[in-house]
């Protein structure tokens, strides 16, 4: 049996690929992925979201993005962490959207 | 961790609802805000949005502050009021008839007691000048608020206690930053600025707690509840000042992050804050106020952030069941 998990994960790294190359249908797909991906998340690079979540919207955001997207073609990775501290950033080059500011 | 929470908008652009979020447009393009990780905004520019932005974030509960060209607050958005309860307004007009006097003299003592906090810091680290001032909060204003008090006196000694701290200012801040005189609308030189755009902050900090609880925004106990202003946040940030804006402005100001030449506007005495400058302070004040410890009470990490929503409990548990009220303490932490 798996062993029960004892911690939650707050903060989310979400990477997608869409399959867009190949037909029409893909570029709806991603329009789509990026609607539901920042509702939730702060858009961090081009195909990249992060940002703090909280368990049940982490739910929430599965299973919108189950609905949408192609289970053959595309793919989704999410990566959880405990909280925004728990990981060391370095930053290479200009950060110039600064999405995790407060200030805009 | 609840610092990305808030969103501050410096600069000029148009807010909209876009697919189910939010976005913000200005001269650089899109900006995503997403929905469901925000619960304040704050414009310090000119920010324009239309009634389909407003009906949408009042549906995710956003608040959204305004704020006008100097940087002074001009008023809030918030949702449709959903947690109203005729019953808890009635007993706490009750409790404002009746009882005024015993919760001004809590957040009195209360203001004090966080004050004392403040300067003990300093008094540790070779400051010995303060021990008047220390001693003066510790003992007299005890022994002034046991007393049977009208409400004037009690404001007069909730003057006494913030002059006299203003006063100790001069034994550990730089020379540019000692303050003469408290000086509001408009503040004179650059610590009255600090203070008063730190009280400004903190201000609408509580309206967006308040609204959290089912008290009456407009029914206060310490200031007189007048029209026009939601003087019950004036009331429950009482207590937090000196923990949260005053201890914000001392690091800012001893570690020189902040400097009257650099950071204040010049063409008007150094007596408004520039961009830049507010920036530091915002992020500084966000820092704080989102600073966890060990709360005795709950026997859990909190914010101080929460802290000031559970004084709002507090104060509906006075009023409905006549709990002991007791604002926040820095030294007890419950």
């Amino acid at each position: 049996m798996a062993k029960k998990q004892t911690f939650n994960y707050n903060y989310i790294f979400l990477f997608y690929d869409i399959a867009d190359e190949f037909s029409d249908i893909g570029k709806y797909r991603v329009a789509k992925v990026f609607k539901i991906c920042k509702q939730y998340l702060k858009h961090h690079q081009k195909s990249i979201f992060r940002g703090n979540i909280t368990p049940s919207d982490q739910i929430m955001l599965e299973t919108k993005l189950k609905k949408v997207i192609d289970k053959d073609l595309d793919f989704i990775s999410i990566i959880k962490v405990q909280n925004s501290g728990s990981f060391a950033e370095v930053v290479i080059g200009n950060d110039k959207k600064e999405s995790e500011s407060i200030f805009i | 961790m609840a610092k990305n929470h808030t969103r501050y908008i410096f600069s000029m652009g148009e807010l909209k609802r876009k697919d189910n979020s939010i976005a913000f447009r200005n001269e650089k393009g899109n900006f995503y805000i997403p929905i469901q990780d925000t619960r304040e905004l704050y414009c310090m520019n000119e920010v324009s949005f239309n009634t389909k932005f407003l009906d949408f974030i009042s549906r995710a509960g956003i608040t959204l502050h305004l704020f006008n060209y100097h940087g002074n607050y001009s008023g809030s958005f918030y949702p449709k009021e959903q947690l109203v309860s005729g019953d808890l307004t009635i007993k706490q007009s009750m409790c404002f008839i009746e009882q005024r006097l015993v919760i001004a003299k809590a957040i009195v003592e209360a203001i004090a007691a966080n004050i004392y906090e403040t300067l003990y810091h300093y008094f540790r680290h070779g400051k010995k000048e303060l021990k008047q001032t220390l001693d003066w909060l510790k003992n007299d204003v005890k022994k002034f608020l046991c007393k049977d008090l009208t409400i004037e006196q009690i404001l007069f000694i909730e003057g006494q206690i913030w002059s006299r701290f203003y006063d100790s200012f001069k034994y550990f801040l730089p020379k540019d930053f000692v303050m003469n005189k408290r000086v509001k609308r408009p503040p004179d030189n650059p610590i009255n600025a600090l203070v008063s755009f730190g009280n400004t902050l903190l201000y609408t900090k509580t309206i967006s707690s308040i609204y959290e609880t089912h008290l009456n925004q407009t029914i206060s106990f310490l200031h007189s509840p007048r029209e026009g202003r939601f003087s019950l946040s004036l009331d429950i940030s009482e207590a937090f000042k000196p923990i949260v804006v005053f201890k914000t402005i001392f690091d800012l100001v001893g570690k020189k992050r902040l400097q009257v030449t650099k950071h204040f506007d010049k063409s008007l005495n150094y007596a408004l804050l520039n961009e830049e400058g507010k920036k530091i302070f915002i992020d500084a004040f966000e820092t704080r106020i989102n600073e966890t410890f060990m709360h005795k009470k709950l026997k859990r990490k909190t914010s101080f952030k929460n802290c000031i929503k559970l004084d709002g409990y507090k104060l509906i548990k006075y009023i409905v069941e006549g709990k002991d009220f007791k604002p926040f303490l820095l030294k007890e932490k419950v």
